[in-house]
């Protein structure tokens, strides 16, 4: 059967009801007549040989480069960095694509005979990822080829002895990178391209920066304008860490990137019926929907989480392209939006969402309230080309439990930015003023982020202002089945149902709203005409 | 006259101890405390007048020895039976002199500074302590013509607050009440005259992180007098005042009085953390987290051993915990107080307060005054109660937090029933 | 109460009930030292315990041995030709080489022999050098070099009809190559007159790793640790036996133990492929410098010594979770 694209459905009276992600459970609620359902095209066919399409991609890059054997020689320096546990999500099952990539560099790289080498997770201000979470993305063989001599590094963007300030681009944005990697002879970047705001110059720009060279984009004004974030021209994010990308070409640092594509296969056979289809859907899928909801609604959440965090997705490799940055991700772009891209016509005045367990800054970790919002509204929201799904002044509702829980040791920040913050201020502009340096230059956080797994203290700041144009531009935000308190916390409005969701909603939209519910995971891209 | 008798007796002493570990103010019903008609004391000497109470206060101290928790340590400092209440507002019963000279004529309202120093039982000379003002830290408070009492409400011979037969002060403990300040406003004087001799008391600097643990009447006022002492120019402004307060309309309160952020308790020290930008170190299971910096100073306004212990680990080195809060006994792992060189400064009472060279030396009360008037903080009497109603009045105030209340007081205007 | 009082009351007591304190006038003679290279492991070759290390050996050891590191055995038909005792000079990666070592050995050889181990690892507490020499029927030698006492005790011990393992690195590899042998062996051989056995102990460094020696600080930051050390895992195992070797005429000791370690790195070229194969391997070199490339990894960069080496096999990976 050939690949199906991307559908939008019209609720009707016999159609089934639509499933919901809830945190780590779902459900399955009914949308009002005429109501949209947007779902994402079927998986992409995976490569038959990954291995053999990354030799060729290495031997063929596109762009202004040389084979990759060609740019390997004795005596030099080579740096290889990779995308850290953010991505993919969920976590892919073993091998991972970095694991693929970097073996196949590295038997070239022992082949020319290049004794210098270092690998560096470009994980800009993310947490270090542990001894598991390396293994998993590098497979054994490169770890323990490479931790014990202590050549598998992970970037820290608070070591002044491993920084190097390359210069300030024409809008005056300071471009500080890793100094291994910006000293190297080779910088070879290895991309996962899991959604269209990944890679490009974004991977080195802002992978292996400093809080010093982020500050620049990662700001509300720079997010407010970014319309959106996931669509690279219309992105102010990405023009920013365009000029800064071309500022390190330009001085000197050669990058020779390495981008791959999944398809959305997301789930495993036993999680299957969460990427169909409903009306699809099997007997067994509608048991094992009935089993795994009821079950995961009965434990405790502590135990739901691991159950999900557990899941390893089966991603499997649609392209692999390599070279010179921009000319690869071109294509890289292309191949996301086959993978991603469904047309929509017009905007909606209520957008619904279901929202999932897991968020780029949440693997094997709690989905506390500010990931929620940034999921949400920050990633749900933005992921449309165009204009955004949801009308000016429109409502969103999300689904999640969002209960008030932090993970201690990944999010310290994030607790003090709940309780000392959000109690003070929701706007992105004014805690951007307030509070934003002193967390930033917190020593604490500073400390654990560089000996811990922590994410940077500025961190939580740079998640609300990945709402800010959706805070912005809608007019309320409702929250079906919150914890009140913590919704309130955040500025939004709790309702028990989706229908007191619609009700509260009505005062904003009028009483016979225009509904768009996006199916999301799987990952989909929307193209609002 | 209605009057309420604390008496010595041990089987009630008991009791009340054993049901108030229930919560506190429960076991009053049971303990030494009766509603009894008795006349107001004879007066001593020369320079006593009777004070008849229009409003009189419950304490944190109150409900202490009404529960029967209060520290042994008293036992020789209060001569029973005695009648509680030390923070009254009352009208003199004849003319009379009051402390800062003013003369009274009756039925004049006048605040009761309740220490009985050495001016009140007639020690001639005073003991060092009074001579400077400092009648708070008076250490004859066992000896003279009356029988033993550290204040009035503790005292034999005195009579207290919480009676409207009127009780007995000697003129130096009168401070007439101005014309604008309610009742309210005048019976909470007191307990702001304890909060502003704590903040003049601690060394805070300009650009200090100040914490106060604790939000009933202590930890409100505190945090009431250092903005407004600070504005006068009596002590430095901090950079950040952070008050943990457990219960909503405590948290609302502190920010209306001036504090920079209010938490609950046990998020206190992650805010202080981020203030004095600290490093922290333990905090597994069973030890406390210590800052590495922490607040410059700390009002302890609980004075539990739970409350101290947290003060000490929030607390930088060579700073200062300053325990407002009456304390008891407490187990306390004294190796950090060592460790860091921190100073736990005891904070009783009143007297005069030193104004360095920008100020006078002036009365503790003549403070409280001005920080009463320009706070209203008799917003924070929450509920008053004839005195006939004691046992419902003791229980509220116990559960004060809980209840949505800060102070509870009787009044003894409207007579004993109402 | 009755506990604390009778214990201040102990604590409180004094000579003569409790032990005399020395004076300090009086110089104090150094104890005796009755450990390491000293320590007196005679009573370990008496017959009752070597029934007793027979026993333990056959019905503890070797089962767990076989449950712990299952492995495959070639070669032993090298021994079955053999008369009288031999010297067993194998490769060091792991501390289950030892017991897996002895356990392989054919019943003839096992209970009469003794293993040659590291004074300063093994004997350097009482405890210790007992439990070790009962056990495996250790003897103390130096790492580093030949130690006059320690030298001839082993070849009296050889002599006497007792074989001997010796693991010529003189330590566990750091990395998983082999590192240079030293002379020890080879000299023993000369000396006694009887012949090395070369083996090859493959894939234990898999099963019980070797604790990385950092001091608490993992060398890439955290996440980078290495917290496998010191813990069991499954791993394929093989002990390979090659033809015994003696010294030809007027040989060195020095080149003798080259030939050795040539031998044991053709056996280890032997896992992988057949005898043959390996033989061609190492031979189209010349030996000495076949058994550098073959088993003591390439003359580069760490990282490339650590990629040639052979993948540890995968396993299942549970995700980190947070307490």
């Amino acid at each position: 059967m050939s690949r199906r694209p991307g559908f939008v459905l019209e609720v009707d009276k016999s159609t089934p009801s639509t499933l919901f992600w809830n945190g780590e459970g779902f459900v399955l609620e009914a949308l009002p007549e005429g109501s949209r359902v947007v779902y994402a095209p079927e998986p992409v066919k995976a490569l038959e040989d990954p291995y053999g399409a990354i030799r060729h991609a290495l031997l063929h890059p596109v762009g202004d480069r040389d084979p990759l054997p060609a740019l390997l020689r004795p005596g030099m320096k080579l740096t290889i960095c990779f995308d850290d546990v953010s991505l993919p999500l969920p976590p892919m099952a073993s091998p991972d694509i970095r694991q693929m990539v970097i073996e196949t560099v590295l038997d070239m790289a022992a082949e020319a005979g290049v004794d210098d080498v270092v690998l560096v997770a470009a994980l800009a201000l993310h947490r270090r990822m542990t001894e598991e979470e390396l293994r998993h993305a590098l497979g054994d063989r490169v770890y323990d080829a490479f931790a014990p001599h202590g050549l598998l590094t992970q970037h820290d963007a608070e070591d002044p002895d491993n920084l190097v300030h390359l210069g300030q681009t024409d809008q005056g944005e300071d471009v500080e990178i890793n100094k291994r990697a910006a000293t190297s002879d080779l910088l070879v970047y290895v991309n996962i391209n899991l959604v269209s705001m990944d890679g490009g110059h974004k991977s080195v720009a802002t992978g292996l920066a400093s809080y010093r060279s982020l500050r620049h984009h990662h700001n509300p004004s720079t997010m407010r304008h970014s319309r959106s974030f996931m669509d690279q021209p219309s992105s102010e994010l990405h023009s920013s860490n365009w000029r800064m990308g071309r500022l390190i070409a330009d001085s000197g640092v050669e990058v020779f990137q390495i981008e791959t594509t999944l398809n959305n296969d997301t789930f495993p056979t036993n999680f299957a019926f969460l990427q169909k289809r409903e009306w699809e859907w099997s007997l067994r899928d509608r048991t094992t929907y009935a089993a795994t909801s009821t079950a995961l609604a009965k434990v405790p959440p502590r135990l739901s989480r691991q159950i999900l965090h557990s899941i390893r997705s089966p991603h499997a490799l649609t392209s692999v392209q390599a070279g010179e940055v921009e000319a690869v991700h071109a294509l890289t772009t292309a191949n996301v939006w086959t993978q991603q891209g469904v047309d929509v016509e017009g905007q909606t005045d209520i957008l619904t969402m279901g929202l999932p367990y897991i968020c780029p800054y949440n693997v094997n970790s709690i989905m506390n309230p500010i990931l929620v919002a940034c999921l949400g509204l920050g990633y749900f929201f933005n992921m449309y080309r165009g204009r955004p799904l949801v009308r000016e002044g429109g409502v969103v509702i999300m689904r999640h439990p969002t209960r008030p829980e932090f993970h201690p040791g990944h999010h310290p920040s994030y607790i003090d930015f709940y309780e000392q913050v959000l109690t003070q201020t929701v706007d992105p502009t004014e805690m951007h003023k307030q509070f934003e340096e002193s967390f930033a230059t917190d020593p604490w956080y500073v400390h654990l982020y560089r000996t811990g797994h922590a994410y940077h203290g500025v961190h939580p700041f740079y998640m609300w202002y990945w709402c800010a144009h959706a805070l912005a531009h809608v007019g309320r935000v409702i929250v079906v089945g919150g914890n009140p308190a913590a919704v309130r916390r955040l500025g939004f409005s709790p309702a028990s149902s989706l229908d007191d969701a619609l009700e509260i909603a009505s005062d904003i939209v009028g009483p016979s709203p225009t509904l768009t519910h996006v199916h999301n995971p799987p990952i989909l891209m929307a193209d609002v005409h | 006259m209605s009057t309420l008798l604390f008496e010595r007796s041990l089987p009630r002493f008991a009791a009340a101890r054993v049901v108030s570990s229930l919560g506190s103010g429960r076991g009053v019903g049971i303990g030494p405390l009766r509603l009894v008609e008795r006349d107001a004391p004879r007066l001593p000497a020369a320079g006593w007048v009777r004070v008849d109470p229009t409003l009189s206060g419950i304490c944190g101290s109150d409900l202490a020895t009404l529960d029967g928790r209060s520290s042994r340590y008293f036992e020789d400092i209060v001569s029973f039976p005695f009648v509680p209440g030390h923070e009254v507002v009352g009208t003199v019963a004849s003319d009379a002199v009051a402390a800062d000279g003013r003369a009274l004529t009756a039925g004049d309202r006048v605040v009761l500074q309740p220490v009985l120093g050495c001016a009140a039982r007639g020690i001639e000379p005073p003991c060092a302590a009074c001579q400077g003002g400092h009648v708070g830290n008076c250490g004859r408070t066992a000896f003279g013509h009356i029988r033993p009492g550290l204040q009035t409400g503790f005292c034999a011979d005195t009579g207290g607050g919480w009676s409207s037969a009127g009780l007995v002060a000697h003129e130096s403990q009168l401070y007439p009440v101005p014309e604008d300040l309610s009742d309210e406003d005048a019976v909470t004087v007191e307990p702001v005259a304890c909060a502003v001799h704590a903040v003049l008391g601690a060394p805070v600097a300009g650009g200090d992180v100040v914490a106060v643990l604790g939000a009933g009447t202590l930890g409100l006022l505190v945090t009431a007098s250092l903005g407004h002492l600070a504005a006068l120019g009596r002590c430095a402004t901090p950079s950040a005042l952070l008050v943990g307060a457990r219960y909503g309309h405590q948290q609302k309160l502190a920010r209306r009085l001036g504090a920079t952020e209010v938490l609950p308790p046990d998020q206190l020290p992650r805010a202080v953390r981020r203030h004095s930008r600290s490093l922290s170190f333990g905090g597994d299971p069973g030890t406390t987290a210590t800052l590495s910096d922490g607040a410059d100073v700390v009002f302890d306004c609980v004075g539990s051993p739970e409350s101290i212990a947290q003060a000490l680990a929030m607390v930088r080195p060579r700073g200062t915990v300053a325990l407002v809060g009456m304390p008891g006994r407490a187990t306390l792992d004294l190796a950090p107080l060592w460790h860091r060189e921190v100073r736990l400064a005891g904070a009783y009472a009143y007297g005069s307060e030193a104004g360095g060279s920008a100020h006078d030396a002036v009365s503790t009360f003549s403070l409280a005054f001005d920080v009463a008037a320009a706070h209203r903080t008799g917003q924070l009497v929450s509920a008053t109660y004839p005195l006939s109603r004691f046992e419902d009045a003791v229980a509220h105030a116990g559960a004060a937090g809980r209840r949505g209340a800060v102070k509870i007081a009787f009044d003894t205007r409207k007579g004993p029933s109402r | 109460m009755a506990g604390s009082g009778l214990r201040r009351r102990i604590g409180a007591a004094r000579f003569p009930l409790a032990a005399p304190t020395w004076p300090t006038t009086v110089e104090r003679p150094e104890p005796e030292r009755r450990v390491g290279l000293d320590y007196d492991h005679e009573w370990s070759r008496r017959y009752p315990v070597r029934l007793a290390r027979a026993m333990v050996l056959d019905n503890v050891t070797r089962p767990v041995a076989r449950l712990v590191a299952p492995a495959t055995v070639r070669g032993l038909e090298h021994l079955g030709r053999l008369e009288g005792p031999v010297i067993f000079a194998a490769n060091h990666a792991s501390h289950l080489d030892t017991p897996l070592l002895l356990t392989t050995l054919p019943t003839g050889f096992r209970h009469r022999t003794v293993v040659a181990a590291a004074s300063d690892y093994f004997f350097d507490r009482t405890w210790k050098s007992v439990l070790w020499s009962f056990a495996l029927a250790a003897i103390p030698i130096e790492r580093s070099k030949v130690n006059r006492k320690s030298a001839d005790t082993a070849a009296d011990l050889v002599e006497d009809g007792w074989n001997l393992v010796i693991f010529p690195e003189g330590g566990r590899s750091p990395d998983g190559w082999t590192q240079p042998f030293r002379g020890g062996a080879a000299y023993l051989a000369r000396r006694t007159g009887r012949p090395v056995v070369p083996v090859y102990l493959h894939g234990t460094r898999h099963v019980l790793p070797k604790t990385p020696e950092w001091d608490g600080r993992a060398p890439g930051g955290s996440g980078t640790e290495d917290r496998r050390g010191g813990r069991l895992r499954r791993s394929p195992i093989a002990v390979l036996f090659g033809a015994p070797m003696v010294p030809d005429e007027g040989e060195s000791a020095r080149r003798f133990s080259d030939r050795v370690e040539a031998a044991v790195a053709t056996l280890s070229r032997e896992v992988a492929s057949d005898w043959w194969q390996a033989r061609r391997a190492v031979s189209a070199v010349a030996p000495v410098a076949g058994a550098e490339t073959a088993h003591r990894g390439p003359d580069a960069a760490a990282w490339r010594r650590s990629w040639a080496l052979d993948p540890p096999p995968s396993r299942a990976r549970r995700p980190e979770w947070p307490d």
